[in-house]
């Protein structure tokens, strides 16, 4: 593994790799290497460790600018003596990265106040194939010059080059926080709350539904801003979903509820995340049900508000989870939905395509691909269809 | 630059693409063709009639397209781009033509795709909070057909009576309450495109992450250059439980800069904090309804969400106003009073006509943090050039609309006014923002797209557009700098029999 120091040092190690017509892949802090197909093996391993400099943090216009091998954890650091924070709440703050957040396109539950890496990414420097340095973007909240290639490279999955530093958006740090849960709700109440909250016009930061059995699951509800509104809108989710239990008289209910979507997200062997409409969860549930069966340790996490879940756990036989992923997708991509691998033993991964069947704008894709990479030599075969 | 009336400058034409030369009139054949797809009413080729479409809501910037074509629906478009593609007539996009860098400005002999008609609404789902419409609808449409339900449209162009959604997802359009809820970007799911050969690809949807490349975030902001919208997918907003608004003003736009920087730092975000200079004040005085006595700044803002939340921020913003030596900081007594506000802010700049004929409007963006520097600066620029600047804008997102006044029957004034503004655009950048917050590149700002990236930069964008219309069949001319080139063909590149003969060139 090769550990360049600048982005100056990127460019260097990718124009050789040029020369010598190697193949690259990046490395974070290889949260995320399970993520996406199995590719031919690298010649070259290109690591962001050492790139970990902030280069510009301007705590009164709420921006940051640092190198793409600093972690979230790190970030948080930074950010907390200012009253500030990165809304992106991905797993493994300790060692995601930066720039491995970028490649993922990463978010967490408070995507639902915030958005995700997408949205709160303003500017970025891409080392290309070739070893061009490219910036895109700006340091300002507010930008329309040029292409957004921030949104392009966003969840590329360094297929189109080394993200080398980013720009981002950061935002006050709440005041305070208060989670509400609604235990054993089954699919159908899932849908309501949503309902419900919207009714109440009632703006949680988070809402995740946890799977707690076969078609149960409790509802956690995250309200986040000034002491006053916090606890006032706790009070009303009370209010309108009578069978809520307010964590304000048990902050540890909160607690346990959120360490335990933080390991849905992050343990067993295979991990997957799926997307439909938020109304289908009963379809959702559905489908998962059967690969939810198969699994040991089965969890499973829903962002309600979204559209988005996660599903993980340890494998007990590869053809009964290969058979029950091939009919998920395939429900879910009906549904106008999708269903990602995130990790999975080599075996699975090598019999299952990480994201399913090529999109109408595949041909698109490939062309993008090529114009950035024509050898095809960064993560070479890991982004969807093989890029 | 964006100039209100006819001034053409020698600057402004030096990065002219060679397309801009006059055209050769278009054959009645082709013409014909044309007209059997959409209809003969639908089809101007009238050298009078297409005198309507040489310019958008930039006026100095013209040329006369060779047809306008208004199709009704996405089939109209797929045969419409494919003749135009197949004769080898640049396409450019128009919605409703209140662009103001020159984003619809055609090039000269061009094919002008007016989707003006394509004004359906098409899906509406409340309870996955997204809906789906065709590039014609304008911007308030949307909001209004939601407002029963209790539901909206976030980004809100001071235009939205009058912009089309296909426009605002081309210029990727802001507006004054994008601070809180973002920009057209952040609320488009998905689209429908027609690219250059005529195919159709469909780029994200109602359901989030579609696996792959986020290509929809390509085209929100690519200024028609990258395809044509046929279909959009928006998300909407539940309305907050409540929204009050809060008018302050202060004797110096320094002091008002200065209450922004607090508002911020205080960790409230309200929905919208928009600045006016005295100039301004002066322009909407009377559309605004309500007694400015001598100001020289204020901030209209509105905080909204829950009612807990909202009777906070607003205390908290209010007292930070005053701790930056807000005059008065009052709230409007009704829903009528709170509208006229609003009206005033957002006529700000037709208003002008009443200070001066003739305006310059810039649209550069700065850190938050250095409007009252900035502002200083620019009253500074504005004495040295002696013009006139009134500023009018979205504070919060520290996105600046100095709109530099001029008489063009003064002789020297419009050179003076330009000078002024291509300065004050090159002070943004030196304060490390940008050229353009909300109103685009277009054809007006190309020239300083290489004062904001390295050539390097461009070149790599250029990789995207070559990868969606390799020979530059959309809106050539805008954006960048210089005209620039796609490199190799994909495929093999078969002559048409028409260029064969002679009878059309290619680009």
């Amino acid at each position: 593994m090769i550990e360049p120091g600048s982005i100056e040092e990127c460019s260097a190690q990718m124009a050789k790799a040029t020369r010598d017509r190697q193949r690259v892949a990046f490395v974070g802090g290889g949260t995320a290497l399970g993520l996406g197909n199995l590719g031919p093996e690298p010649d070259v391993q290109l690591g962001t460790r050492r790139l970990d400099r902030v280069v510009d943090y301007a705590p009164e216009d709420q921006v940051i600018v640092a190198e793409a091998g600093l972690t979230l954890a790190r970030l948080a650091e930074l950010a907390a003596p200012n009253a500030q924070w990165f809304g992106v709440d991905a797993p493994q703050p300790e060692r995601a990265t930066l720039g491995g957040l970028v490649a993922v396109g990463a978010f967490g539950p408070r995507r639902t106040r915030y958005g995700g890496m997408r949205e709160l990414l303003l500017g970025l420097t891409l080392v290309r194939a070739d070893g061009a340095i490219a910036h895109s973007g700006s340091k300002v909240v507010k930008n329309v010059a040029g292409f957004d290639l921030p949104k392009v490279v966003c969840g590329s999955l360094g297929s189109l080059g080394l993200v080398a530093r980013v720009t981002l958006r950061l935002h006050p740090a709440p005041e305070a926080s208060q989670t509400c849960i609604v235990l054993d709700a089954s699919s159908a109440d899932v849908v309501d709350a949503v309902r419900a909250l919207r009714r109440a016009q009632l703006e949680p930061s988070s809402l995740v539904a946890l799977r707690r059995g076969a078609g149960r699951f409790d509802v956690g509800a995250r309200f986040e801003g000034f002491e006053r509104g916090v606890r006032r809108d706790a009070e009303r989710f009370v209010e309108i979903l009578p069978s809520a239990r307010h964590a304000g008289t048990d902050p540890s209910l909160g607690d346990g509820f959120w360490r335990d979507h933080a390991t849905t997200r992050t343990e067993g062997e295979l991990r997957i995340r799926v997307a439909a409409l938020p109304t289908d969860f009963g379809h959702v549930e559905g489908l998962l049900e059967p690969l939810l069966g198969s699994l040991e340790r089965p969890r499973q996490a829903w962002y309600a508000g979204l559209g988005l879940g996660f599903a993980s756990g340890q494998l007990t036989s590869d053809a009964r989870a290969l058979e029950a992923l091939s009919l998920a997708r395939a429900g879910l991509m009906r549904r106008g939905g999708s269903l990602v691998v995130e990790a999975a033993p080599k075996a699975v991964r090598a019999a299952f395509d990480a994201f399913g069947a090529a999109p109408g704008a595949f041909a698109l894709m490939r062309e993008l691909k090529r114009r950035f990479d024509p050898d095809a030599r960064l993560n070479s075969g890991r982004f969807i269809g093989g890029l | 630059m964006t100039r209100k009336a006819g001034y053409v400058s020698l600057a402004s034409m030096s990065h002219a693409d060679a397309s801009d030369t006059a055209a050769a009139p278009l054959s009645r054949h082709l013409v014909q063709r044309f007209a059997s797809i959409v209809g003969e009413a639908n089809c101007i080729s009238d050298p009078a009639q297409l005198v309507t479409y040489e310019c958008d809501a930039l006026p100095h910037l013209r040329a006369r397209p060779g047809i306008v074509v208004l199709p009704k629906d996405r089939d109209e478009v797929v045969q419409v781009v494919r003749l135009a593609y197949e004769a080898g007539l640049a396409v450019v996009p128009r919605g409703s033509g209140t662009g103001l860098s020159g984003g619809a400005t055609p090039s000269a002999g061009c094919l002008l795709l007016g989707l003006s008609r394509m004004r359906r609404i098409l899906e509406v789902d409340l309870d996955n909070a997204w809906m789906r419409v065709e590039p014609g609808v304008i911007n308030l449409d949307i909001t209004k057909r939601l407002a029963p339900h209790g539901y909206y449209y976030a980004p809100d162009p001071s235009s939205a009576q009058v912009c089309s959604i296909g426009g605002n997802v081309a210029e990727n359009s802001g507006g004054a309450h994008c601070l809180k809820y973002g920009f057209t970007t952040h609320h488009v799911l998905g689209l429908e495109l027609v690219l250059a050969d005529g195919s159709v690809v469909e780029l994200g949807g109602p359901v989030l992450d579609t696996p792959g490349y986020d290509l929809r975030g390509a085209v929100v902001g690519s200024e028609g250059t990258l395809g044509v919208v046929t279909m959009v997918t928006v998300r909407i907003c539940r309305a907050p439980e409540t929204t009050r608004t809060l008018l302050a003003t202060f004797k110096s736009t320094a002091d008002a800069g200065n209450a922004v920087s607090l508002i911020i730092a205080g960790g409230i975000l309200p929905a919208a904090i928009e600045m006016m200079d005295q100039l301004a004040i002066d322009a909407v005085r009377s559309i605004m309804g309500v007694h400015l006595p001598e100001v020289t700044a204020l901030l209209l803002m509105d905080v909204d969400g829950t009612l807990a939340e909202v009777e906070h921020t607003a205390a908290k913003a209010s007292e930070r106003c005053r701790a930056a030596g807000a005059l008065e900081v009052r709230q409007p007594a009704n829903a009528a009073e709170r509208d006229a506000m609003w009206r005033g802010r957002k006529s700000a700049f037709t208003a002008m006509g009443r200070l001066c004929p003739n305006y310059i409007v810039q649209d550069g963006v700065i850190p938050r943090s250095q409007i009252a520097r900035v502002l200083t600066e620019i009253a500074r620029l504005s004495e040295h050039y002696a013009v006139r600047v009134a500023n009018v804008f979205h504070a919060g997102d520290g996105n600046l609309h100095p709109l530099v006044l001029y008489n063009a029957s003064i002789p020297d004034e419009a050179r003076r006014a330009e000078a002024c503004s291509g300065e004050i655009v090159r002070l943004c950048l030196s304060a490390g923002g940008s050229i353009t917050g909300e109103h685009g590149v277009g054809k007006d700002k190309a020239a300083y797209m290489g004062e904001m990236f390295s050539e390097t930069d461009l070149e790599t964008m250029n990789l995207l557009r070559c990868a969606f219309d390799p020979e530059r069949r959309f809106n050539p001319g805008k954006v960048f700098p210089t005209p620039r080139l796609c490199g190799d063909q994909p495929g093999h590149y078969k002559p048409h029999a028409a260029e064969l003969d002679g009878r059309i060139g290619r680009g």
